[in-house]
């Protein structure tokens, strides 16, 4: 575009007060990294546009194009060169080297670095100034590091599988498009599409940009990527409303064209289309950090403070117990890196690890380990509405006819058992009508599966009509070739009716007109209704009726269909030639028979499922792009609004006042629609969720869903987001885990989430909600037995320092504990069943329910640590006086007892030992003290299995134990008999045949 | 106590209520007002009047924290600041005016804790003592085989001195005279017993009996006895090191053969000694100063020596210089400890 040309286009859009950003992805391009988070918070606003309600003449001066010859191809590389392509940029993507670092150098590692750190630091200080250094702080920071390498490689592997966002959505754009310069058209590069090229799209294509349509025939197009909706919307040139999102003259960017053409202006490319915000958005958020990572974080810095605390209070003891400086420094360093649980950061990984497989086995697969425990700690549900709750399958509901509403079976698997009168006259009519009258068939070769699975042809309110009278009355295909079909008027959107026209198989010389559609226009042809398999003139009763049954039915969010039909005079018998563009036959007086009423309805498992949500203190909110009334009777059917509860309008209704005078304490239910959403500032979205405890959100965009997200977070609340769309990527992304539909769900939604539901069950998060209280509740006992034994490994070296006593447990036998005999047995804990029923209770409280608070560690530390520590020290101090050295002799002997040039050491019976004897004792006492930590750890094992049930009750069968308890006896009898008599017959045939 | 209060009262509660803010980046501006309408909530509810007041005024304190902090408006250092105050609040709470309120109760109940475990291993302890002997340790296999030792011995094996200065040696006669007071004949003659040589001093009876200790007189050692040169030869360029093995409850010595003493040079020219004078002249340490009953009861036990008597080492070089003991039972090349029946050290004599 020449930069005059360009002032020349800037005065309509002047005109229009519409600041269109038609320039702006130049700016945006050049700043993009320095304004990344202000674009962020541009990309939540809605989408602003007023493209759709232009007239042709206004667009043609704003894109300044021609409406018939497109773009001059000079033009179209000016715009192309000054706008850039057509493509979705992706993120500034971190550098692998920055993510594994991010692994090496994040929470648990740091702490483990830094005492690897300090090891060697203490190596290397007793290096410079002791000729003879003890080698056991380098192994213990080379064993410090490789523990960090081992379990941060771990972890990026983990982490690399997933974040292919911005791959996913490049996936869904189109490689070519058909587009009109210099009034020829031609096939580009979907990237070279400029703003303002005249595009044609036809069925089977995919939108290259967002496209202001100027016409269109028949053209038909699947938002479903966008809006969540499956059905497709017909276009128009016409604008038919405010919010660009909804109006039928914008077709938007890798959206589907189903059928039809359309040919139109693109209003904007790449990054600026609807989609390509939510792109950027979706791969623009960061998340925050999981809440397992938050308990995490917390824990080191309890466990830092603890170890900070000890080094520095023996630091400054030890000084002045009068070891020197130097000493006193590796002290420090040593009581640091004491504190350190070297096993517990590889514990953890692992316990999340083996959850995270238990759920992918009960269809919940996730992605991220650390969103292992987050669905546990959800208080908040946000769920999307088709295909999660619903089975997003039209099914029929309600028929009415005869007078009287009857329910149909809409149960996944028909098995309600609900039916109605089938010996009703008129329900024959119906059912013949409903099958008839209706251009949808099933596809071919599936007579194996049961009728509701099949795949049809045709829209989804027929396919439902066509499986209802397959499964309630007859084979609609032996039907249909029965009454053949003479002539047909298709359903349309002005008319809104379906007419066809049928022999009659019980007269194969009469003609019967069946006409389905809109209830109100299908009574507007009746002239009699019939009840009972009779025809009675049309009354005002019945017009009452009618009504009330139409509201009651539409009301419950339904999507109703009327039915009526005419016997048409013997004149149009057999062989006349109907015509239905000039209508030579009578359509009037018609007979009204019945209303039929189709939804999408909840799965069956998901009232149950919403149930134990509530009972387990989650609050679930609906957030849908469905219409508020549809929205409301699914989430009363599911329960998410309560039976007994009411939204504002309907207590109104039925006090009979206005909604203004309500008292809204007493209110617990809303319905927000999305066009009040957007008229709200954040204090009055956090007014609504913290008010209410039942809440539906209706026509929502991408970005409100994100922004109810982010508000729910705001209040505390730990967000789980459901959703199957491209639509729902954002709030996936935002939420604290995003879960998103294994069999329905687009490809982009399953990237941008955390867990994946494997069967599209809501039902199944709620097992995922269990397995993550339970492993946060396992993790618990784990840290709690893994902690316990720091004290008797640390304490050892405490007295070692304020005593003077021979060091009881060595940096080695420690290693072993921590990462040995310590790492299976606190692996199996996160085995154990849960105590109490985990799904009764409320969610944790993030802030106050933490995974490691001063409790655990009281308990941990404070007591069943000391009792170890007692028992080590006991059995140390019993070896030692056994062997010679009584412990009061024992206190201030350290400084002898190391010093290697002192070979002649008297003990408590005045024995004289070398330096070399001394040690030999003193590794025996570390090895029995190190036993002492394994033996008391067996007791520290069974105790954490529980925390509130006895050990009786829930742990463990003791009394199983005691069944191999006579066979380890007889084994030691069989053997040492074996062994007596080998000793008294030498030589013998016993020994020859067994001694090894 | 808490967590029931809670469940309890939470049914009352929209969920989200519990939440407070986090961020402090965001300030919630109408923090008051959601406050307000709490307590109105709280008000509805039924619940125990004593504990729920309990309760509210913790929370209200803690509300009053955050909005002090957001008064203060600064984002950064607040959670810091908030952590201190907690801290401070923990060790000092001006409300109740009480130091340590909230744990009074839990330092009482790890007092009486700490106080039964105490109580538990001194028990332990004291059992122990109960079984084990104290004239007798109950397992000598760590302190067998004997390890020896020498004198003069100054933190270091390595005899560096130069003839014609005394102070370079003069630390050594200190050393062994000091070492030798307790040999003196005459606290010999007068403490213990003249026994027979050549075989066991054994003493049956009970075994808390004060045991007899044979007599080892200082003259036993003759020229190395610093009764005739008082530089144990330091001064001639002869140095005298005694050596003696290290006691053992209870250790024998194959019978009838006593433990030997003898010095060669560990590396080099096995002429660099040339010879060496051994008192006793038998160079072993005679039967009957064993077995030793232990320092309760053998009280006057002194352990028996052997001077090695350089007297014409190569002079101004190192010689090392290793001494074995021999005997039955006696293991003298244990390769992790270089003094188990044997010593080595080096003689490094300038003049």
């Amino acid at each position: 575009m020449e930069p005059g040309k360009e002032k020349g286009t800037a005065t309509p859009r002047e005109q229009n007060q519409s600041p269109r950003p038609n320039l702006k992805p130049v700016t945006m391009n050049k700043n993009l990294r320095k304004k990344k988070k202000k674009d962020l918070e541009e990309l939540k606003k809605e989408v602003d546009m007023d493209d759709h309600k232009l007239t042709l003449d206004e667009l043609s001066a704003k894109y300044s194009v021609d409406l018939t010859r497109g773009h001059s191809l000079k033009d179209a590389q000016e715009i192309l060169f000054i706008n850039g392509p057509n493509s979705l940029t992706p993120p500034p993507s971190i550098p692998n080297w920055v993510k594994f670092c991010k692994q090496m150098f994040g929470g648990f590692s740091l702490l483990l670095w830094t005492g690897a750190f300090l090891c060697f630091l203490a190596y290397s200080i007793n290096l410079r100034y002791n000729e003879k250094a003890d080698k056991d702080n380098l192994y213990l920071g080379i064993v410090l590091s490789a523990v960090v390498l081992i379990t941060g490689c771990f972890s990026y592997y983990q982490e690399s599988k997933s974040s292919k966002i911005m791959e996913s959505f490049k996936n869904m754009v189109p490689q070519q498009a058909l587009v009109i310069r210099d009034g020829e058209r031609m096939q580009i590069n979907v990237k070279d599409v400029v703003l303002g090229d005249l595009v044609e799209v036809k069925g089977g294509d995919q939108v290259p940009a967002d496209i202001r349509v100027i016409s269109a025939q028949g053209c038909k197009v699947d938002n479903s990527s966008l809006t969540g909706e499956s059905e497709p919307q017909s276009r128009c040139p016409d604008c038919t409303h405010e919010n660009p999102l909804e109006t039928r003259n914008i077709i938007f960017f890798s959206t589907n064209c189903v059928e039809g053409t359309a040919r139109g202006i693109v209003i904007s490319t790449g990054d600026n289309t609807v989609m390509g915000r939510i792109a950027s958005l979706t791969s623009g958020l960061t998340m925050g950090q999981t809440p397992i990572a938050v308990e995490i974080e917390h824990f080191i810095h309890l466990i830092t403070a603890v170890a900070v605390f000890l080094g520095v209070t023996f630091f400054f003891l030890s000084l002045i117990l009068g070891y020197g400086w130097l000493d006193a420094v590796i002290f420090l360093i040593g009581i640091i890196v004491a504190n350190v649980p070297e096993g517990l950061l590889a514990t953890v990984t692992v316990c999340l690890t083996l959850t995270a497989k238990r759920m992918a086995r009960k269809n919940c697969l996730v992605k991220n380990l650390e969103a292992v425990e987050t669905l546990g700690s959800t208080s908040t549900i946000c769920s999307d509405k088709t295909g999660t709750l619903t089975q997003n399958r039209m099914t029929v509901a309600h028929l009415w006819f005869d007078k009287t509403v009857y329910e149909a079976d809409t149960s996944e698997e028909q098995t309600t058992g609900k039916t109605f009168p089938k010996s009703s006259d008129t329900w024959f009519y119906l059912a013949r009508i409903a099958g008839l009258c209706n251009r949808a068939d099933f596809k071919p070769h599936q007579e194996s599966v049961p009728v509701a699975k099949r795949a049809t042809t045709g829209d989804a309110s027929e396919s439902a009509l066509l499986k209802f009278i397959e499964q309630s009355y007859n084979s609609v295909n032996e039907m249909r070739e029965k009454n053949p079909k003479v002539a047909e008027i298709p359903f349309n959107s002005t008319n809104k009716y379906q007419m066809s026209i049928h022999l009659l198989e019980d007269n194969p010389q009469a003609h019967m007109l069946m006409m389905k559609g809109a209830p109100e226009k299908i009574l507007d042809f009746c002239t009699s209704f019939m009840l009972n398999g009779q025809e009675f003139p049309m009354d005002e009763e019945m017009k009452v009726d009618f009504q009330n049954a139409y509201l009651e039915l539409g009301g419950m969010g339904e999507r109703v269909l009327g039915f009526c039909y005419l016997n048409l005079p013997s004149n149009f018998s057999k062989g006349f030639q109907f015509n239905t563009d000039e209508l030579n036959f009578p359509m009037e007086s018609l007979c009204f028979v019945g209303l039929i009423s189709m939804i999408d309805p909840p799965r069956t498992a998901v009232p149950d499922a919403v149930g134990k949500c509530r009972n387990a203190g989650i609050k679930v909110i609906m957030v849908t792009g469905d219409h508020p009334i549809t929205a409301k009777a699914i989430a009363k059917s599911v329960g998410i609004i309560s039976e007994a509860n009411e939204t504002a309008e309907e207590m109104a209704a039925r006090l009979n006042i206005p909604v203004s005078q309500l008292n809204t304490k007493s209110i617990k239910a809303i319905v927000v629609h999305g066009s009040e959403l957007k008229d709200m500032d954040s204090n009055q979205l956090d007014h609504i969720l913290k008010t209410y405890k039942e809440i539906v959100f209706a026509r929502t965009s991408p970005q409100q869903k994100l922004i109810i997200v982010e508000g729910c977070q705001r209040l505390g609340a730990i967000v789980a987001v459901t959703g199957d769309g491209v639509n729902d990527s954002p709030a996936l992304k935002k939420a604290d885990i995003g879960i998103a539909m294994g069999i329905t769900g687009s490809d982009v939604s399953k990237q941008a989430a955390d867990m994946i539901l494997l069967d599209d069950n809501f039902a199944s998060i709620v097992t995922g909600v269990e397995e993550g209280r339970l492993i946060f509740d396992n993790l618990k006992k784990s840290i709690a037995y893994t902690l316990t034994s720091n004290i008797p490994e640390i304490t050892p070296f405490l007295m070692f320092i304020i005593l003077s006593i021979p060091l009881p447990l060595g940096t080695i036998t420690i290693l072993c504990i921590d990462l040995g005999t310590d790492m299976v047995p606190a692996i199996s804990l996160a085995y154990e069943s849960p105590e109490s029923d985990i799904m009764k209770r409320l969610p944790r409280n993030p802030k106050t329910d933490n995974l490691v608070n001063h409790r655990l560690i009281g308990m941990a530390y404070g007591q069943i640590g000391m009792i170890q520590a007692l028992a080590g020290f006991f059995t140390y101090f019993v070896i030692l006086a056994e062997n010679g050295f009584k412990p009061l002799d024992l206190l201030g002997i350290r400084l002898y007892w190391d010093d290697a040039r002192l070979n002649d050491l008297e003990d408590s019976y005045g024995q004289q030992w070398t330096y070399e004897q001394r040690k030999v004792m003193e590794f025996t006492c570390q090895t029995s003290f190190f036993i002492s930590i394994v033996i008391v750890q067996w007791a520290d094992l069974i105790i954490c299995k529980t925390r509130r049930n006895s050990l009786f009750k829930q742990g463990m069968k003791i009394n199983w134990w005691f069944c191999a308890i006579p066979y380890s006896a007889l084994i030691f009898i069989y053997d040492e008999g074996r062994k007596l008599i080998i000793r008294r017959r030498p030589g013998g045939w016993l020994e020859k045949e067994t001694y090894y | 106590m808490r967590r029931q209060l809670r469940s309890r009262r939470a049914p009352a509660f929209p969920y989200g209520y519990r939440y407070r803010l986090d961020d402090q980046d965001e300030v919630n501006q109408n923090y008051l007002a959601d406050e307000e309408e709490e307590a109105e909530e709280e008000a509805q509810v039924m619940t125990v009047p004593g504990l729920e007041e309990e309760e509210e005024e913790e929370e209200g304190k803690e509300e009053e924290e955050e909005r002090e902090e957001e008064g203060q408006g600064q984002p950064t250092g607040n959670a810091w600041r908030r952590k201190l105050q907690i801290v401070t609040e923990y060790l000092w709470d001006p409300e109740k005016r009480m130091s340590l309120a909230r744990t009074g109760l839990i330092l009482v109940i790890y007092f009486f804790f700490y106080a039964s475990l105490a109580a538990v291993i001194t028990l332990f302890l004291y059992m122990l003592f109960l079984t084990i002997s104290p004239y007798m340790p109950t397992f000598t296999e760590q302190v067998k085989p004997p390890g020896v030792m020498i004198r003069p011995f100054a933190h270091s094996l390595n005899f560096n001195f130069n003839v014609s200065e005394p102070e370079t040696w003069q630390h050594y006669v200190i050393s062994l005279n000091g070492f030798l007071q307790g040999y003196n004949d005459s606290l010999q003659e007068e403490m213990n017993v003249d026994c027979p040589p050549g075989q066991y001093f054994i003493q049956d009876g009970d075994e808390d009996e004060d045991k007899k200790a044979c007599q080892f007189k200082r003259s036993f050692l003759k020229n190395c006895s610093g009764l005739e040169d008082p530089t144990f030869g330091y001064s001639t360029g002869q140095p005298c090191i005694l050596l003696k093995m290290n006691r053992i409850v209870g250790f024998r010595p194959e019978l009838g053969d006593p433990v030997k003493v003898s010095c060669k040079v560990q590396k080099g020219d096995e002429n660099d000694i040339r010879s060496i004078n051994y008192y006793p002249e038998s160079a072993s340490f005679d039967l009957r100063y064993y077995p030793y009953y232990g320092k309760l009861t053998h009280v006057n036990y002194t352990s028996p020596l052997v001077a090695m008597h350089f007297t014409d080492v190569v002079k101004n070089q190192a010689v090392p210089v290793q001494c074995q003991l021999k005997g039955k039972g006696i293991i003298n090349d244990v390769i992790n400890d270089r003094f188990v029946g044997r010593i080595v050290f080096t003689l490094n004599i300038e003049t």
